[in-house]
């Protein structure tokens, strides 16, 4: 995957993002407890009718609120990778999420890491 | 912080807590939210002092409640409340960042998390940042 390609993160919580600072908070990006990887699709915001079909199959029953558009650069510069994991189509892995023996030690390093990805994510908000 | 904000924060951690009362609240793998983090940070919020703003607040993939102090987008204070006392914290500055772990004794927020929520407040000169 290269740098440049793009990467959306699917919102179903209204606590994930803040509509006032026009962001998406950073635990929106932190991995999952049982495999310690960030789930992605790979699309960017157009065509954004494509974008929300693909949300709304990854939100499934949940209300699909909005999307956190990023790049893989965003995701290396953060010392992460970024990799395909399909199926379902388009679907990749955000990895190499820090490990420690220290479970609050390895969160807090894991919290730097999603902090640079938020910061660089543009905040889609369903209309 | 005014008594009344914290009452409003408060209740958005409740909101929070209930909306992720199940596991797989992501329609993933997610923890569910229990009593003992979200009386965590009800207390932690409790402790915040005057002058300090209410932070916003996310649910973690494992369970625990982010508050979040934002001032822009490269400017970026996180705080992960957990069921036990041991807070991991991480902050983005430009291009400094960093990340620790405090002990929170349920009354007093802890002095190094304080001077960095602070710090990110732009309140930093008037605090020592320790790192």
């Amino acid at each position: 995957m290269s740098d440049g390609e793009d990467l959306v993160r699917f919102l179903t919580q209204s606590s994930q993002f803040s509509t006032t600072l026009v962001l998406v908070k950073p635990a929106t990006f932190l991995p999952n407890p049982r495999d310690q990887n960030t789930s992605v699709s790979r699309h960017g915001r157009e065509p954004e009718d494509k974008l929300w079909a693909i949300g709304q199959v990854a939100a499934g029953s949940r209300t699909l609120h909005g999307a956190a558009i990023f790049k893989a650069v965003n995701v290396r510069a953060a010392k992460l990778e970024v990799v395909p994991d399909e199926p379902p189509q388009r679907h990749a892995v955000i990895t190499g999420w820090a490990r420690d023996a220290d479970p609050v030690l390895q969160k807090a390093k894991q919290i730097e890491a999603a902090l640079l990805i938020a910061g660089a994510a543009e905040l889609l908000l369903v209309k | 912080m005014l008594f009344a904000e914290k009452e409003i924060a408060i209740s958005h951690l409740r909101h929070l807590a209930n909306d992720c009362a199940e596991p797989g609240w992501d329609g993933n793998a997610a923890f569910a939210i229990d009593s003992d983090v979200l009386q965590n940070a009800e207390d932690l919020v409790r402790s915040l002092p005057y002058g300090i703003p209410a932070p916003e607040c996310a649910p973690e993939p494992d369970g625990s409640i982010s508050l979040d102090w934002i001032q822009s987008r490269k400017r970026m204070f996180s705080l992960s409340i957990g069921s036990n006392n041991r807070l991991a914290y991480a902050w983005l500055d430009g291009t400094d960042k960093g990340h620790g772990v405090a002990c929170f004794d349920g009354l007093s927020i802890p002095a190094r998390v304080l001077s960095e929520i602070h710090h990110t407040l732009g309140h930093g000169n008037a605090f020592l940042r320790i790192a």
